[in-house]
């Protein structure tokens, strides 16, 4: 047993400091909503973070990866997340380990490189109106016809797909096979004709979008896989990579408890009042156990260990964590909670602000929390479905 | 990082839980409520031959050497079975106070005693202010020529009823804090000591022990004079992180229970592991669970490798005891009605709450404690 990082792992740890102290201006971290790279000074970054091979640093040399450790990307996502900086991105984490299992080889090299470049970003396209919870009532069709696809329906609440340059759909490739069956991943460019993106507004004021395809054609190379098993591609892609960064939770907590100490009510800084010691407390070992998560997932990956129920874990456990965070800091802040950032008076850059108007978003987006708890339950304790 | 045990240790863990399962079954567990020493002397020398009291001891006393970590192992399947008896008096407390405070005599006399498992040694910590601050240390010891004189009340002192020897917390001088407070070991046959098991529902035997001028010489004195709390202050790190490992194993087999309830139980024509409420209370049972582990071995690390871990430990015992809480509760809704009876297996768990939750600071105690450190950064 040792919790402690190797000695590489710390040097290493220190080379990212170095970086990010660097290369992550105020612009940079202006632009990086929600880990996401939304701003040209954001995405610049994001390619910095490219060139030293650390966007995707577990990915073997040949899809531009530096044959690292997920215990590195585990690294480079803390320390990013910390500072503020664009951590996530969807074409990293998500459709690039999928293309990684199932793509074929002429797939990886035209994607993967890229994206591990951070040239790239790719919007997700799973959930439509009538398949949110349920992914297996997907209806947007994709009809096979000489050397295309032909791709007719659309999806719905897609994060920077306004921002990206490729979409990660599942459609129904056999509308005659119900349910899971029948459906397929696709890599589509987002410019390809037929193709309409309308924003859709968040209540952080962040947009979203929907996403409308009329006849859409896609080269069949662009098929991901085997035709009809999309979904079961999807589920594993999604265990493989579905992890929490708790930077930007560990940051906002400290700056939470500073507040607490320059803070004055009632002649003594709140920092020393036991109501908000004990909540302060609740939340600091919360995020602890969700960075104990994140950092035990890296080492089984490394190990060569397929993560099933522990990524829903760390999902559910850190969605809920991150919003028990931000409901807890808008009311330590009181009336100033709801001081969005710029807004005369507003404390802390805003950020617990905006946290306060996102977190119901965290708990539903990639897998409800409800569904997580099924996927535990049933994967992780063999419960009957 | 490595968050597997090593081969000797899951060596150590499989011995252990294929040891309780065929020697403590929950009908010994029963008994041993009930029974008035409240542990099974036959079982009890069976620990002792496998080496389990003096795991943690070095070789020249009588024990294997071993960490804490392997200790942990150790208690955790304890847990899990709900062995009851004074290994965690004598084990993690009497000894480990010995092999850190205590000199060559003291260590050469008691030590292979406790490894041998021939004696029982416990710690009268905790008086009426029920909470384990430096200032609420009040029985008073007077130096009379060579002699300490004790005197006042200890409360919930584990396994006093059958202790050989009592090692008592005392108030040396006219101090408030953690100066002036004495750690003297005394036999517990003393003329003067008065033991009373106290009428806990949870099984451990505790007991009220009084003091009544109770003389023992100078050179019981363990440690240095007036600086106690220093032995103590480490020690109380140590075993909230044994408690918590107890409590993880308790937790997991009340886990396992429920699950294997859930699937064979059937109402409205299906097992209820399929229905969704069920499935949802399970799996935050699990992750209570993981949380948990990973707290309690990550502080148990830190003592084993001698890291400064305060924080690591607060937030270990502070978790675990809530999770531990929330697991019981969940696993009796899970389980419904019969799992309320007195002859089920899960009052053994849930009532064992109300003894591990605050012993060693509970969950506000520990708090608490981060808390307080951030206040005075």
């Amino acid at each position: 047993m040792d919790f402690s990082f190797s000695v590489e792992e710390e040097a290493f740890q220190r080379e990212v400091k170095e970086f990010t102290r660097r290369e992550l201006t105020e612009e940079v971290i202006q632009e990086s909503v929600i880990g996401a790279a939304e701003g040209p000074a954001a995405l610049a970054f994001r390619r910095k973070v490219g060139t030293k091979g650390w966007v995707c640093p577990a990915w073997p040399r040949d899809y531009g990866g530096i044959g690292g450790s997920n215990m590195q990307k585990f690294i480079i996502r803390e320390e990013i997340g910390y500072h503020g900086g664009p951590y996530m991105g969807i074409a990293s984490d998500m459709v690039g380990p999928a293309v990684l299992i199932y793509g074929s080889e002429e797939l990886k090299m035209e994607y993967l490189a890229p994206i591990a470049r951070g040239e790239i970003e790719v919007a997700l396209g799973y959930t439509e109106p009538e398949a949110g919870s349920d992914l297996a009532a997907i209806q947007t069709s994709a009809i096979e016809k000489d050397d295309h696809y032909f791709i007719n329906g659309g999806k719905i609440f897609s994060s920077g797909a306004h921002l990206a340059d490729y979409h990660w759909l599942l459609a129904r490739t056999d509308p005659s096979l119900a349910g899971h069956r029948g459906l397929s991943n696709f890599i589509v460019d987002l410019k390809s004709p037929g193709i309409t993106i309308t924003p859709m507004w968040c209540m952080t004021g962040r947009r979203v979008n929907q996403i409308f395809y009329d006849n859409v054609k896609v080269p069949k190379k662009n098929l991901v896989g085997e035709k009809n098993r999309g979904f079961y591609q999807t589920a594993t892609a999604l265990a493989f990579e579905r992890t929490w960064v708790t930077g930007d939770m560990r940051r906002a907590l400290e700056m939470l408890i500073e507040f607490c100490r320059k803070t004055e009510r009632y002649g003594k800084p709140l920092v020393v009042d036991s109501v908000i010691q004990q909540k302060l407390a609740e939340l600091a070992i919360e995020v602890e156990v969700t960075y104990l998560l994140a950092a035990k997932i890296a080492w089984m990956l490394d190990r060569g260990t397929v993560p099933e129920y522990e990524t829903s874990m760390i999902k559910v456990f850190g969605s809920e964590t991150a919003s028990r965070l931000a409901y807890a800091g808008t009311e330590i802040l009181g009336l100033y909670g709801q001081l969005a950032e710029g807004a005369k008076w507003s404390q802390l850059a805003g950020r617990f602000t905006f946290a306060f108007l996102d977190s119901s978003r965290l708990t539903i987006t990639r897998g409800t929390s409800e569904v997580q708890r099924n996927i535990i339950a049933t994967r992780g304790l063999g419960l009957p479905r | 990082m490595d968050f597997n045990f090593n081969e000797e240790q899951e060596m150590l863990r499989r011995m252990a839980r294929d040891f309780l399962t065929e020697e403590c079954p929950k009908s010994l567990v029963r008994e041993m409520i009930s029974d008035e020493k409240g542990y099974y002397p036959e079982l009890w020398r069976k620990m002792a031959e496998l080496g389990w009291m003096g795991l943690m001891l070095p070789e020249k006393y009588g024990g294997s050497g071993g960490g804490f970590l392997d200790l942990i192992v150790l208690l955790e399947e304890m847990g899990r079975a709900c062995l009851l008896g004074p290994f965690f008096s004598s084990v993690v407390l009497g000894s480990s106070i010995v092999i850190e405070a205590g000199d060559e005599i003291q260590k050469q006399d008691l030590l292979p005693l406790i490894a041998k498992g021939d004696i029982i040694i416990t710690l009268a910590l905790t008086e009426a202010s029920v909470d384990y601050n430096p200032a609420s240390v009040s029985v008073r010891a007077k130096l009379d020529k060579d002699e300490w004189i004790i005197d006042g009340t200890k409360l919930f002192v584990p396994d006093a009823h059958i202790a050989d020897h009592i090692i008592c917390v005392c108030r040396s001088a006219d101090s408030m804090g953690e100066d002036g407070i004495t750690l003297l070991l005394v036999n517990a046959k003393s003329p003067g000591i008065s033991v009373v098991p106290l009428q806990s529902f949870t099984g451990d035997k505790q007991c009220e022990v009084i003091f009544d001028k109770v003389r023992v010489p100078q050179q019981s004195t363990i440690g240095e004079v007036n600086k106690g709390w220093e032995y103590i202050g480490r020690l109380l790190q140590k075993a909230a992180v044994a408690k918590c490992a107890q409590m993880l194993g308790g937790a997991q087999q009340v886990l396992e229970m429920t699950i294997a309830y859930a699937k064979e139980r059937v109402q409205f024509g299906r097992p209820i592991g399929s229905f969704q409420a069920i499935q949802h209370h399970c799996s935050n049972m699990m992750t209570d669970i993981e949380g948990s582990r990973l707290l309690t071995y990550r502080a148990a690390w830190m003592l084993t490798e001698r890291l400064p871990c305060a924080k690591e430990v607060t937030m270990a015992k502070a978790w675990v005891t809530d999770a531990y809480k929330r697991v019981t509760i969940l696993g009796h809704q899970a389980q419904g009605g019969v799992s309320v009876m007195e002859d089920h297996d899960m009052p053994l768990y849930s009532k064992q709450m109300a003894s591990w939750g605050p012993a060693f600071g509970d969950a506000t105690f520990h708090r608490k404690m981060l808390g307080q450190a951030w206040a005075s950064e």
